[in-house]
């Protein structure tokens, strides 16, 4: 039975930190083994949960949703209503997607998003999170120097743009709709899409032209 | 619980590094690690919640310091021996010390792509009409509750406006308990300036989820 002993556990992370090989390959790949022998765990499912988030599942969902809605207004609308029935329509719903909002970049506001108190993704729309996202330095500092994270990354905000934050604290998960770039306005909706980055849907990057 | 994964507004990291290199995995165990959390048989009484509270729990400086998907198999490794299922030698080892319990058997590889489809449920029906509306003006209490919580230290004790109502939802303090409460939760947005007033931020703000119970 799970004891919900917070003593317990920490007691167990002891004993693990001590007794387990250092190496996390050899870690993960005795719990593999352990957990294949205990019936808890097919191999073969793991491959494929790899494969699916390495081939099918990835940022290009999301540009494309956003490329959908820079040329479909009426998406877009629908879109920033409720970010999980709009994206249904592409089959897109799943890990971490079931409440999704998305928060549009305009000349005025720029959107920023963290979970700074774990690692919360919206995996099934934009796939694994970027190991940057996970880090100590941005789970701190996107709340609190938003500016400054988004200057290492290149991004210059005007002193006037509203910069706007969101912490991913409960199961809703967030997306930022970047702003299409200039110049972009009579490109193809699947030329669109390639404009779009993954960082630009975390509001880490703008959009523009190659 | 005041731990260190409660890092909002902490001082001392220096740079973000962005790594420009995309792949979604970077190593090979990273992505065996993703796949068996998503293969994996549920243990009874696991949550969402329960899992990120037993990740709070691991030591300080291996929190701060062991590669992300290390501390999963950490995580994992504490939730089944707490859970009796596996022996901290068992899991040193890799091999099975004593025969597997009876049950069904585990996802299987042609499970799997009807599973990435689904989502699970948080939301629950309200018992009772939400207590704060979009505009309010609330101010979060200032708990230091040793159990989990997904109130970010930062903002304690803070005025904010509700941005948004949603409608109930399970309660993630309950939830890493095995108890499922639902209540209204809300985004709440706070002014950069009311958070950090050194920062002189302007217009800037920080928009964050929160249930009715951290609110007053």
């Amino acid at each position: 039975m799970t004891s919900y002993d917070r003593d317990k556990v920490s007691d167990i992370h002891r004993h693990l930190h001590s007794e387990l090989p250092s190496e996390p390959a050899l870690r993960v790949k005795a719990l593999e083994s352990l957990l294949v022998a205990k019936g808890l765990v097919d191999s073969q499912a793991v491959d494929k949960w790899v494969e699916m988030f390495s081939d099918e599942i990835g940022p290009k969902r999301g540009a494309s949703i956003v490329a959908r809605a820079w040329v479909d207004n009426s998406f877009r609308a629908r879109l920033l209503e409720d970010g999980t029935t709009a994206i249904a329509d592409f089959g897109y719903v799943g890990h971490a997607t079931g409440y999704l909002t998305v928060v549009e970049n305009t000349p005025a506001i720029h959107n920023l998003v963290v979970c700074t108190l774990c690692s919360c993704y919206p995996l099934a729309l934009l796939g694994m999170a970027p190991s940057w996202y996970k880090q100590n330095a941005y789970r701190a500092r996107a709340v609190r120097d938003p500016r400054g994270v988004l200057s290492e990354f290149g991004v210059k905000l005007a002193e006037d743009v509203e910069v706007r934050v969101w912490d991913s604290t409960s199961e809703r998960r967030y997306m930022v709709m970047p702003q299409r770039p200039r110049g972009a306005e009579h490109m193809a909706e699947a030329d669109l899409a390639k404009l779009v980055t993954r960082d630009s849907m975390i509001g880490t990057a703008i959009c523009r032209l190659p | 619980m005041d731990g260190v994964h409660d890092l909002g507004g902490i001082q001392g990291f220096g740079p973000v590094n962005p790594d420009k290199d995309e792949r979604p995995f970077k190593a090979t165990w990273e992505g065996r690690m993703w796949g068996i959390n998503k293969g994996i048989s549920g243990v009874p009484g696991w949550s969402i919640d329960w899992f990120r509270h037993v990740r709070e729990l691991i030591e300080p400086v291996d929190y701060l310091t062991r590669p992300y998907f290390d501390q999963w198999a950490q995580t994992y490794g504490a939730m089944l021996v707490d859970s009796g299922v596996v022996t901290i030698e068992e899991l040193a080892t890799g091999i099975s010390a004593r025969p597997a319990l009876e049950r069904r058997p585990p996802m299987q590889a042609s499970a799997v792509a009807a599973a990435a489809r689904s989502i699970k449920d948080f939301s629950r029906a309200a018992n009772a009409a939400p207590r704060f509306l979009a505009g309010d003006i609330v101010t979060t209490r200032s708990m230091g509750a040793a159990g989990h919580t997904r109130m970010p230290r930062y903002v304690r004790g803070r005025r904010g406006r509700v941005h948004a109502c949603h409608g109930a939802f399970l309660v993630a303090d309950e939830s890493a308990f095995g108890r499922e409460i639902a209540e209204p939760l809300y985004t709440v947005g706070f002014l950069a300036t009311d958070l950090w007033p050194e920062t002189g931020a302007r217009n800037d703000r920080v928009f964050v989820d929160l249930w009715e119970r951290y609110l007053e």
